[in-house]
């Protein structure tokens, strides 16, 4: 039954990506954005697909949310979320109330470090319920925050991915001690330009503009590529070089503190209560005679590392 | 002001105000939407200052918005007959001339944004953050306590940075530079971490999810709804796109269906109840009501209703914009929160 679930999982992982990435990508292929737009007007059809964008990317995100929430059902896990989501919601804050350089932003790195503690769907809620959380706290609820927190949960679900290259190297007895905080930062650099370039995508193919950086109908996927990266290079470039820098600064300077205080409590946090009969439990002293039944022990539960 | 509304009306709303805004470029259309829009936050009186007061208003997110988006339009769209200047052909991307249509479609799309910024405005303002939260549908219970105990645990954290900040400062710590902000950052998120420890025991102590919650994905039958559905969902997109838009739709209909189930199913494993429900009025049908009848007429084809209106272009030279008097009527409820607020 269990691994009916874990493959279930799998596929709805798998199907929402897929479905995401389509759904960013839709206005490649979508017939009515080409007729309307070679047409030179019809503005309402464009208008209409940012509105079934928005609405195959809020679907994509509440499916995926039913799944991953399934590890956020115990106290212990619902109280770190919340500590932790209220912690980077705190750094969201100071990044609006202090205007920082370019794309920096500093709520990335606790998001990328969390997901790889935890695992993907700690990571996912991490990274989705920040946005959430901050936007509440700020006032910023806006059209913009389905792909934001689609995003950024994809940021921290991913960073489990971090795991294999680590593994590879411990397995050939290459890591050195700073090989994991290297690699977190690397990861750190691709998504500075990964989130700017999937953010990017939702607006670009209906924005308007010189052909030789936005996009048209009918034109092939290379072109459509080589016009997204002189846009990218145009707009975006400088500011997600510091979003980039600012993620690897940031994880190389306080990671693997970071790390160590979220393993600390990670193992903190993995106990479970388990119910056992009153006479296994009461070696030392005699209960008393009106004991309720069913009192449960507190046990470590097995290590895992969910991914 | 006293809001009168239910959070799921202001919420209906909303999401009009969205929809009008994001399928019309028609300069009347959206004049109409941000004036009612503005007349809507005008009766709120002033923001009260603390957490969750928003960052910018939105008369200065207008002032910065509208002459970078004019501006922006204006550089690299070189369509339009009404030439203002000429930027020389040598300039890669910006040369060309730069057209007073570019200008005021750019300045158009700028207004479209504070519309929906003002929108979000007024929407932050009325709607507590916990009534906010209680809408979350049940299937999504684990996220709404999480989010709840995140928006609590803010003013907590931000308290806690401050003494450990100033506990630095004490012991002679300046802040300079990024490496200088672990002194402060770490012992916050180590502290935060034992805070999550002290209530996670609480939260068992007075017995949550002592019945065992059985999971925000409730079950095998949830996760199979799920899954089809995206699959069919999915399947839907993609066989419209190849021409079949009756077959694609069926399948996107199915597929919706079941995600609906699953995530209704999904919830049937958190009861749930409220200590204090907020009662839906007829005032809220009516705000509600008004507002989402508008945004159909913006959104469906409707006989007698002059769509093409929506759409306006100031390519390649200005042309007056047209109108429906029911389009222009529709705008008329999105002033249902005012008239409601000027009744209480």
């Amino acid at each position: 039954m269990k691994r009916i679930q874990s493959g279930l999982s799998l596929i709805i992982f798998a199907l929402t990506a897929l479905l995401g990435v389509g759904a960013f990508l839709y206005p490649f292929w979508l017939p009515a954005v080409a007729q309307s737009v070679s047409a030179g007007g019809g503005m309402a059809h464009t208008a209409d697909a940012a509105l079934i964008l928005t609405v195959i990317v809020a679907i994509c995100f509440a499916v995926l949310l039913v799944e991953v929430q399934s590890e956020a059902v115990s106290a212990k896990a619902i109280a770190l979320m919340g500590v932790l989501v209220a912690m980077n919601s705190v750094l969201r804050f100071a990044e609006v109330a202090i205007p920082m350089p370019g794309g920096f932003s500093p709520i990335f790195p606790l998001i990328l470090l969390g997901g790889y503690v935890f695992g993907a769907r700690i990571g996912f809620l991490l990274g989705s319920l920040t946005i959430l959380a901050s936007a509440l706290i700020t006032g910023g609820v806006g059209p913009w925050m389905p792909y934001q927190m689609l995003t950024a949960g994809w940021v921290g679900m991913s960073a489990v991915l971090v795991r294999v290259p680590l593994r590879a190297l411990r397995r050939a007895g290459a890591a050195s001690a700073g090989a994991e905080v290297a690699l977190l930062a690397a990861f750190g650099i691709f998504w500075g330009f990964a989130y700017g370039m999937i953010m990017n995508i939702w607006f670009w193919p209906f924005a308007m503009g010189p052909s030789s950086m936005y996009w048209q109908p009918g034109i092939g996927a290379w072109e459509t590529l080589q016009r997204y990266a002189v846009f990218y290079a145009v707009t975006s470039l400088a500011w997600d070089v510091v979003a980039a820098v600012g993620n690897a600064l940031l994880i190389v300077l306080l990671g693997s503190a970071v790390l160590r205080i979220l393993r600390r409590f990670h193992r903190r946090f993995d106990f479970a209560y388990i119910a056992a009969p009153m006479h296994e439990v009461q070696p030392a002293h005699s209960p008393p005679a009106h004991a309720p039944r069913g009192q449960g022990a507190l046990a470590p539960a097995p290590m895992r590392s969910r991914a | 002001m006293r809001n009168p509304l239910h959070t799921g009306a202001w919420l209906i709303w909303l999401v009009a105000v969205g929809t009008m805004l994001t399928v019309t470029r028609n300069p009347i259309y959206i004049g109409l939407v941000l004036l009612w829009v503005g007349i809507v936050l005008s009766g709120l009186g002033a923001p009260e200052q603390g957490v969750g007061t928003p960052v910018l208003s939105p008369l200065r997110f207008a002032l910065v918005v509208v002459p970078i988006a004019a501006l922006f339009n204006a550089l690299f769209v070189h369509a339009g007959e009404t030439v203002l200047l000429r930027i020389p052909d040598a300039m890669p991307v910006v040369g060309g001339p730069v057209t007073l249509e570019a200008l005021a479609y750019g300045a158009l799309n700028g207004l479209v944004l504070t519309g929906l910024f003002a929108a979000f405005a007024v929407f932050n303002r009325v709607t507590p953050v916990r009534s906010l939260i209680q809408l979350a549908p049940r299937a999504y219970y684990p996220v709404a306590v999480t989010v709840a105990i995140a928006v609590t645990f803010v003013p907590v954290t931000l308290r806690q940075a401050v003494q450990i900040r100033e506990a630095q400062a004490v012991r002679g710590h300046r802040l300079r530079g990024l490496r200088s902000w672990a002194p402060i950052f770490l012992p916050l998120l180590s502290s935060g971490m034992e805070r999550a420890l002290q209530l996670a025991e609480a939260m068992v102590a007075r017995g949550f999810a002592a019945g065992g919650v059985q999971g925000g994905r409730g079950g095998l039958r949830t996760q199979l709804l799920l899954a089809a559905g995206t699959l069919l969902f999915g399947g839907g997109l993609v066989v419209r796109l190849v021409g079949k838009p009756l077959a694609g739709t069926a399948l996107l209909l199915a597929g919706l269906a079941m995600i609906v189930g699953g995530i209704w199913l999904a919830g049937r494993a958190h009861p749930h109840t409220v200590y204090r429900a907020a009662p839906w009025r007829a005032a809220d049908w009516a705000v509600a009501g008004v507002a989402a009848a508008g945004a159909l007429l913006f959104l469906v084809a409707i006989p007698g209703i002059d769509r093409a209106s929506l759409a306006w272009y100031p390519y390649p030279a200005f042309t007056a914009p047209g109108f429906s008097l029911m389009l222009v009527a529709a705008t008329w409820g999105l002033l249902g929160p005012a008239i409601v607020s000027l009744r209480s």
